[in-house]
């Protein structure tokens, strides 16, 4: 730590030398006594080197909306959105996905988590002025393997589905060369993913999705009901890590969830957003008066996930919160 | 520096590097059990003790009466949340000047009340606001615009259709969704150590602005679930932050609102949702609000004020905000109501 960089006397940097601490986050963790304790400076010096490493921490001085909303920040409040490519939803989702913030969905067994999910895939590689962000996805299976056909019907029906942007853009598209498709069958790969190949991708530029699908099948089989400590640390963890990513690179992030309809018991084994009662899918979403309600909005899934011209059977899938989530417990 | 000292004690000033009053309110501290830093000045011990005695005056500033501290409590205004019945439970709504914790479910409606109190703390006096600024801390990312815009174009709908006489009229013009964002000021923490930080800078920036008067940290517990492994360290740094939060609300006169979250207790094989961070952690703020779900509706339950009974009232979330529940679309809060109503009757 080069203390020179802050703007304080030599004798104060000197001090602090002495007192053998290593950086200005160890400075802003010590309370003002444990400082005078430990550099022998009085509390006038004390409270200089906290305001000078105080600032060398902070990652920006606080800021305005009206300075937000009027783009100055971009780091900070990109204003963008991934569209899902329905208008229906789009609506819903104020536009769509926010970028730089974590998105759950969640929803039962064969619902149409992983097309929503694969569709995503292939909105964000369009230019901005059509909903995407111009750039790739990068894809996590931990459980089966990924749907390769599935997303190759998708990219061969995308001119019906997308019938907003102009056909001469979407040939010139190579959509299944711009997403990155891992498997991890563990938490440790898993980690690996997050901590190596993810920012190395982010950073480059050659994605700006992430995806992980699912969850809850890493955390449900690794664990036993006893080890709820340890899987609680892992989950914290991997919450941290997505979210690092996404404010950093401003990135959305979805992450698929398993929900299960439950008795109304405090805490149950399965399914991972509970917190209470257990009913992942019925929350309303903030924001809106009309709760969501998974019947008014039956998907067509054929071409992908859209609304339907003509009543079919309802298949839904319900996107949980809306605007940010972390798996927590 | 002193200023009623003989000449000699200066030399034990100068020779000290004792800078200001608050100094030697250190000398104060470490002295009260031995007189020795002062004494190896060369001191004798009666100038030892005038010293001393100098310090406390300066460093204590005199006592406030009861009857003082009434006459200021009276004149405090507190900031309204748009829900009249929580409103009333709180008899004005979030007090200035004291700290206030909302815990609850995620989902539930936490975030929302933050960023309606970050509008409400804006409206005009004439209108029974106090018309202050706002600081926001966001530590989880969820503090997002286009949220705080709704709100904000819904807030000067409101006023404008109240607005009655002159006064009134008048503060409409300055209060419009321009001027309200500009008075929010935001800042994104990612861990503990920049929540520190940014705590550590918000006195001085509080003393440059004197028109903040709400503080909201969204969330608390986020940054510190990462020190799952060193509980010690944990308690020891939400201690200090708990400390230094009352002693920004009472000194720059300005409301803390924070958030926490919701962790599941297990004891005897029974499980309970309870708010996080810990009992140790339940001190620290004066007031405490649970929001949570029961069905389909959201409930908010006063569950720790020194000043309010413990009552449960009934809120929604709409597109304008966070409001009452419509009353006559739900029979079941009618009773509700008055039972909100006895209790706020009987303080």
């Amino acid at each position: 730590m080069n203390w020179d960089q802050l703007e304080l006397s030599p004798r104060i940097i000197a001090a602090v030398r002495r007192a053998k601490l290593q950086s200005v986050r160890e400075v802003v963790c010590l309370s003002s006594l444990d400082l005078q304790t430990l550099t022998g400076l009085s509390l006038s010096d004390v409270q200089q080197l906290l305001t000078a490493a105080a600032t060398a921490c902070r990652r920006h001085p606080p800021v305005t909306a009206l300075q937000l909303q009027r783009g100055e920040y971009p780091s900070i409040e990109s204003g963008l959105r991934l569209s899902v490519g329905c208008p229906v939803l789009d609506q819903l989702l104020r536009g769509g996905l926010p970028a730089g913030v974590i998105t759950e969905l969640s929803g039962e067994s064969g619902a149409g988590k992983t097309q929503l999910a694969l569709q995503l895939c292939l909105s964000v590689q369009y230019p901005a002025e059509h909903g995407g962000l111009n750039s790739g996805a990068l894809y996590i299976c931990t459980e089966d393997s990924f749907p390769i056909k599935r997303l190759q019907q998708l990219i061969r029906e995308q001119p019906s589905l997308r019938s907003d942007v102009p056909p001469s853009l979407i040939s010139s598209l190579h959509f299944s060369n711009n997403i990155y498709i891992e498997h991890t069958a563990d938490l440790g790969s898993l980690q690996v993913c997050l901590s190596r190949r993810a920012p190395l991708l982010l950073a480059q530029g050659l994605v700006r999705l992430l995806v992980v699908d699912s969850v809850a099948a890493l955390f449900r089989s690794e664990f036993q009901a006893d080890d709820w400590l340890e899987r609680n640390r892992q989950l914290l963890t991997f919450s941290s890590a997505l979210h690092r990513l996404g404010q950093e690179f401003t990135t959305p992030v979805l992450c698929i969830n398993q929900s299960f309809v439950l008795q109304r018991v405090p805490c149950s084994g399965f399914g991972l957003g509970q917190s209470g009662d257990g009913s992942a899918d019925t929350a309303a979403s903030p924001g809106d008066s009309d709760p969501w309600r998974p019947e008014q909005h039956p998907s067509q899934v054929r071409s992908g996930v859209c609304s339907p011209s003509a009543p079919r059977r309802p298949r839904c899938c319900c996107l949980e919160g809306g605007h940010q989530r972390s798996p927590e417990l | 520096m002193i200023r009623v000292l003989p000449s000699d004690c200066e030399y034990f000033q100068s020779s000290r590097s004792f800078k200001s009053p608050r100094d030697n309110w250190t000398v104060v501290h470490r002295s009260t059990l031995e007189l020795s830093p002062v004494v190896e000045a060369g001191l004798s011990q009666q100038e030892a003790l005038q010293v001393l005695q100098a310090a406390r005056t300066d460093a204590a500033g005199g006592g406030v009466t009861a009857l003082e501290l009434l006459q200021k409590e009276a004149e405090i205004k507190s900031i309204v949340t748009f829900c009249s019945h929580l409103d009333k439970a709180l008899r004005g709504g979030i007090p200035v000047g004291k700290t206030t914790e909302l815990c609850g479910a995620p989902g539930v409606g936490k975030t929302q009340l933050c960023l309606q109190l970050a509008v409400d703390v804006q409206v005009p006096q004439c209108f029974g606001g106090v018309e202050g600024h706002v600081i926001y801390v966001d530590t989880e990312g969820s503090f997002l615009l286009q949220r705080v815009v709704d709100m904000a174009a819904a807030a000067v709908r409101h006023c404008s259709l109240l607005a009655e006489d002159e006064e009134q009229r008048v503060a409409m013009e300055t209060f419009t969704v321009e001027t309200i964002l500009s008075n929010i000021y935001m800042v994104r923490c990612r861990d503990y150590e920049e929540l520190l930080a940014e705590l550590h800078l918000l006195p001085d920036f509080l003393s440059e602005r004197p028109k903040v008067r709400l503080l909201v940290i969204d969330s608390v517990a986020s940054p510190f679930q990462q020190l799952f492994d060193e509980l010690s360290q944990r308690t020891r740094l939400l201690n200090s932050l708990a400390q230094r939060l009352i002693a920004m609300a009472t000194s720059h006169h300005i409301a803390v609102v924070i958030t926490n979250k919701m962790t599941t207790r297990l004891r005897s094989g029974q499980s309970q949702l309870v708010p996080a961070l810990g009992e140790n952690w339940g001190h620290a703020p004066t007031i405490r609000l649970l929001l949570h779900w029961e069905g389909p509706r959201r409930l908010v339950t006063i569950f720790k004020s020194p000043g309010h009974m413990d009552a449960t009232v009934q809120y929604q979330i709409t597109a304008d905000g966070f409001r009452d529940t419509d009353q006559s679309e739900q029979p079941q809060s009618k009773r509700r109501h008055t039972q909100v109503d006895q209790s706020a009757a009987s303080c």
